[in-house]
């Protein structure tokens, strides 16, 4: 009679659970075009916005490793720098990010494409608001080693600030260890 | 339970945050701007009603011994469908919330009603009350935005309202709000963690204020008539 009652219980939980996920899979399927094209739209916005091109191409890196934290680097098919993918992880979880970079091997500009940093502090790195592009275009024209006390970091996110200008600094000593690797 | 009773319940005598006192995390750290307040209100207010309506739907089959694990896996399936939903349809709310909105799961308000309410009362009374403890969850989201986002940056209605060509509502999140006096002159501790917690007890302790003078007022009023009520008696005695 007891094991009676534990098999009808897990019965009607297992069934529960079916019928949520059976639910979510429906509105997963309905989202996920939707889903996607938001992304691929704002990577495409993120690269434009970082560096001007007309087509990105990927490096492929092969002979000698980079930093863990980049993910991928695309040159601009005319030459004139490269954008660099890259993830560090913040505050609150990973920031992914794309950062151009110049052929003189300064920072054209910065997005911030993926993050959880908190609504209103962290968050505001990658905000459309006016904080937000003051604190991303203050990297324009940086060089490598910028550190976070040469930029006027967020309020209240230390971290987050941190991480954003030791992504731009990594991503710059990347792009030159790929020129040297290239021309070795 | 009549709908006006449970509307004051939802709004004031019972309201989620500043009597119950739940779901506390997220109103404090999301309540910045007015987008975030009224986003994050709204994505409670539906969760909060599919859920008890649900939990209310099926309370007399569920077995009793594991009626948590199946309110949390229901509460999980409707947070998951608004995150999606809101990642591809409201994406900028979807950033701006971050985690706040799969955290949703484990939100207190909504199992809080589910074992509290929903599963004691019928469909309709638990539409009912998810609608109005989300609404009351709501109103108090909103003025925690609007006292922090004017005392801390002197504005009103940040992410919500743009007025850099001509007064209009955004829903991108890209609205600069209302500039009512420069920002320069914010207290901006306000928009740090801090100040939410601030400012959270200052709302909770005004609206016990008012309701502790309001319950005494009513057993002052129910002391008189009943004072009168004796008088009367005793004058007919006489």
């Amino acid at each position: 009679m007891k094991d009676n009652k534990i098999v009808q219980l897990a019965l009607v939980l297992f069934a529960v659970c079916a019928v949520v996920a059976g639910v979510l899979g429906v509105v997963y399927n309905i989202t996920k075009p939707t889903i996607d094209r938001r992304a691929m739209e704002k990577t495409t916005a993120a690269f434009a916005a970082v560096l001007q091109a007309d087509s990105y191409e990927e490096v492929k890196i092969s002979g000698y490793s980079l930093d863990q934290s980049i993910n991928s680097v695309y040159k601009d098919a005319d030459g004139s720098g490269y954008v660099v993918e890259s993830t560090f992880s913040g505050a609150q979880g990973n920031i992914t990010m794309v950062v151009g970079v110049k052929s003189d091997y300064t920072c054209s500009g910065i997005s911030i494409t993926e993050h959880s940093e908190t609504s209103g502090l962290g968050a505001v790195a990658a905000s459309p608001s006016e904080a937000g592009v003051a604190f991303r275009e203050q990297f324009i024209g940086v060089g490598e080693g910028v550190t976070v006390k040469d930029i006027d970091a967020l309020a209240g996110a230390t971290i987050t600030s941190t991480a954003v200008t030791n992504a731009v600094s990594t991503s710059i000593t990347t792009v030159k260890t790929i020129e040297g690797g290239a021309a070795a | 339970m009549r709908i006006q009773d449970q509307f004051r319940d939802g709004l004031i005598t019972n309201n989620p945050i500043t009597v119950q006192q739940i779901g506390m995390c997220a109103t404090m750290a999301i309540t910045t701007s007015l987008f975030n307040g009224v986003g994050m209100g709204l994505s409670v207010l539906i969760i909060l009603t599919c859920c008890n309506v649900v939990v209310s739907a099926v309370r007399k089959i569920i077995p009793n011994e594991i009626r948590l694990a199946i309110f949390v896996v229901i509460i999980a399936g409707f947070v998951t469908i608004v995150d999606l939903l809101l990642k591809a349809y409201i994406p900028a709310l979807s950033e701006s919330l971050g985690v706040f909105i799969p955290l949703i799961v484990v939100n207190c308000i909504i199992i809080g009603r589910a074992e509290a309410f929903s599963q004691k009362n019928d469909v309709k009374a638990s539409f009912f009350d998810g609608v109005f403890q989300g609404l009351g969850y709501t109103m108090i989201l909103v003025i925690m935005c609007v006292i922090r986002e004017l005392l801390g940056s002197g504005r009103f209605g940040g992410g919500l309202i743009d007025v850099a060509k001509g007064f209009r509502f955004t829903l991108d999140g890209t609205g600069g709000g209302i500039q009512i006096f420069p920002s320069d002159f914010g207290a901006s501790i306000l928009t740090l963690p801090f100040g939410g917690f601030l400012t959270l007890g200052v709302v909770i302790a005004t609206m016990q204020y008012f309701l502790k003078k309001s319950a005494k007022q009513k057993k002052a009023a129910e002391e008189a008539a009943a004072e009168a009520a004796r008088l009367a008696a005793e004058q007919e005695e006489d």
